[in-house]
């Protein structure tokens, strides 16, 4: 396996007692596309700005293209190579977006003019209007332009289209997947809107009060992530490894299972429970039996990965 | 090109001190040759050419007595730009996510902020000069070579205080607001100690600027150059600055 483009391990931060990110373990192969999940306040804000270093990790360690974000001067290596939309879209409200593509440029070689007027174009943006006058949709396709031109290796999305129209919403997805998924660059994007990340990750991690729950390739969720809701007596709240989550819904149980669920579901019926249903599941219904906090009977992550095996040796 | 940007942020300021200190400046050159004559303002040169030297000095003086604070108001004004004042409107994150260091991107804009104090310094008072100089034919200027240098490294501690202080409060207002009340406290605790203890302690970094302006006085004999508080000034100037870099590198947005 190659080296991971983007490698935690055991990173943690804490805001005063409030742990932002507890114990960390993220492992993001170059090329892919991943989706970090979680409800608001669940860490995945702290997460991207610790590997840009704007926040210094409490605990734990981090590697961006096998680089150091902790250190000033590998940092700037890992700032030249990759690009970063933070979730605030705000960039200085003198300037139009024509002269923050001037300034912008000066600061990465690999920049691209030719895709800078692409975008400018594609996305409609009034490149003569002084960033302040612009719509809040209008602001964040500026910051998109200036992160996408950049010709970075490594794109750092903190919900991209917060703001944005479907068409737009749409007009962005198609242009990362052709100018950059095609390309083999890697994409590390944090959003709400369940349904873009199912259109262009192929991996996802869902945190949840800092702790990551879940990590799995999309097409694994899809194919063989299954949905068991089960009623008996006396059912056991996680009987196997394969079990992500369990939570109780009055007489039912749902069990939300990673592999196995046949297996699994003749286990409980030969223990007398009645299974109901097995269906697949969606990541929308995955991620809402993660998070969800109504009587959960497992701590949700006993499906996830093994943490990975340290790399920083 | 983030030189390029803390210009484009601190143009308006500048261009306002550069107006302000050159009419300014100007006007107490022709000062005394304005005299009302049947309601309407005119303009006679016989003063100037009568009594040349006793005019340069003067109105020479004058204009130093008036322009003594460019370097201060420069320092405040131009110096709450910094980077410490991007955290709070949010620009920091674009900021510090180009690959620039911090120490980089503190001292850019510093070097940018010295360049306009100098110029705010330096253009009123030669602008003044050639125009005094023109009507008394009299180019012999007491301390001219010297006169704007001083008010920019006696405003060079202000503007690393104010630097400093954006960074602390995080935002241009807080900076700004911060730096006058540092500036003010210190005054008026120096006149608490100095009044009622009749004492007479050695200014701190201003020195070179009262020394300036006392010594240009008309038929005062000069003193000592205060070369205790210059180098008090040079001191600060670099120490105020190193203080926010230490800061900034530190801070957490």
């Amino acid at each position: 396996m190659s080296e991971a483009t983007i490698l935690t391990e055991g990173l943690s931060k804490s805001f005063g007692t409030q742990a932002a990110v507890s114990n960390l373990n993220l492992q993001i192969q170059p090329g892919a596309v991943y989706g970090f999940l979680g409800r608001n306040g669940a860490g995945k804000t702290t997460t991207m700005r610790m590997l840009l270093g704007l926040v210094r990790p409490t605990k734990g360690r981090m590697r961006v293209l096998g680089l150091d974000p902790s250190l000033e001067m590998e940092l700037m290596r890992i700032l030249q190579r990759v690009a970063f939309v933070p979730q605030r879209k705000q960039l200085y409200g003198w300037a139009t977006p024509a002269e923050l593509v001037r300034m912008n440029k000066a600061y990465f070689p690999r920049w691209s003019d030719e895709a800078a007027a692409g975008l400018a174009q594609r996305l409609e943006i009034p490149m003569k209007t002084a960033f302040k006058k612009l719509s809040i949709g209008n602001q964040s396709k500026v910051a998109l332009l200036l992160a996408l031109a950049q010709g970075a290796e490594v794109l750092i999305l903190d919900e991209p289209t917060a703001g944005l129209d479907p068409l737009m919403v749409d007009e962005i997805l198609r242009t990362l997947i052709e100018d950059h998924v095609s390309q083999g660059r890697t994409i590390f994007v944090s959003s709400h809107h369940l349904g873009e990340v199912e259109q262009i990750c192929d991996w996802v991690g869902i945190l949840e009060e800092g702790r990551l729950l879940l990590e799995a390739r999309l097409e694994e969720v899809r194919q063989e992530y299954r949905l068991v809701i089960v009623s008996g007596e006396n059912l056991p709240d996680a009987p196997s490894a394969d079990v992500v989550s369990a939570t109780t819904d009055g007489r039912f149980r749902r069990y939300v299972l990673a592999r196995e669920a046949d297996r699994f579901a003749a286990g409980l019926r030969s223990q007398g429970a009645s299974i109901l249903e097995i269906s697949p599941i969606g990541l929308r219904e995955l991620f809402l039996h993660l998070v969800r906090k109504e009587a959960p009977c497992t701590p949700g992550n006993a499906g996830a990965k093994a943490a990975p095996v340290s790399s920083f040796s | 090109m983030y030189a390029w940007k803390c210009w484009r942020e601190s143009r308006a300021r500048f261009f306002f001190l550069l107006i302000m200190f050159t009419v300014t400046a100007l006007l107490f050159t022709v000062e005394p040759g304005l005299e009302v004559q049947n309601g309407w303002w005119h303009f006679d040169r016989s003063e100037y050419i009568d009594n040349p030297l006793p005019t340069v000095h003067v109105v020479f003086s004058m204009i130093l007595s008036v322009l003594w604070c460019s370097g201060f108001l420069s320092a405040v004004f131009l110096g709450a730009t910094a980077p410490g004042s991007e955290i709070e409107p949010g620009t920091i994150e674009y900021l510090w996510t180009r690959p620039r260091t911090r120490t980089s991107v503190t001292w850019t804009h510093w070097g940018v902020c010295v360049a306009e104090m100098a110029i705010v310094a330096v253009v009123p008072l030669y602008l003044a000069a050639a125009l005094l100089g023109t009507l008394t034919r009299y180019w012999d200027f007491p301390y001219l070579f010297i006169a704007p240098w001083m008010m920019v490294i006696v405003g060079l501690p202000v503007l690393g205080l104010t630097t400093l202080m954006t960074a602390l409060r995080r935002s241009a207002s807080g900076g700004l607001i911060y730096t006058s009340g540092v500036v003010l406290v210190y005054a008026i605790l120096r006149q608490i100690i100095i009044v009622p203890l009749h004492l007479n302690p050695p200014t701190l970094f201003t020195g070179p600027l009262i020394w300036l302006v006392n010594d240009n006085q008309f038929g005062v004999t000069p003193s000592a150059f205060p070369w205790g508080s210059l180098w008090r000034a040079v001191f600060l100037a670099a120490a105020f600055p190193l203080a926010a870099q230490y800061l900034l590198k530190r801070a957490e947005v």
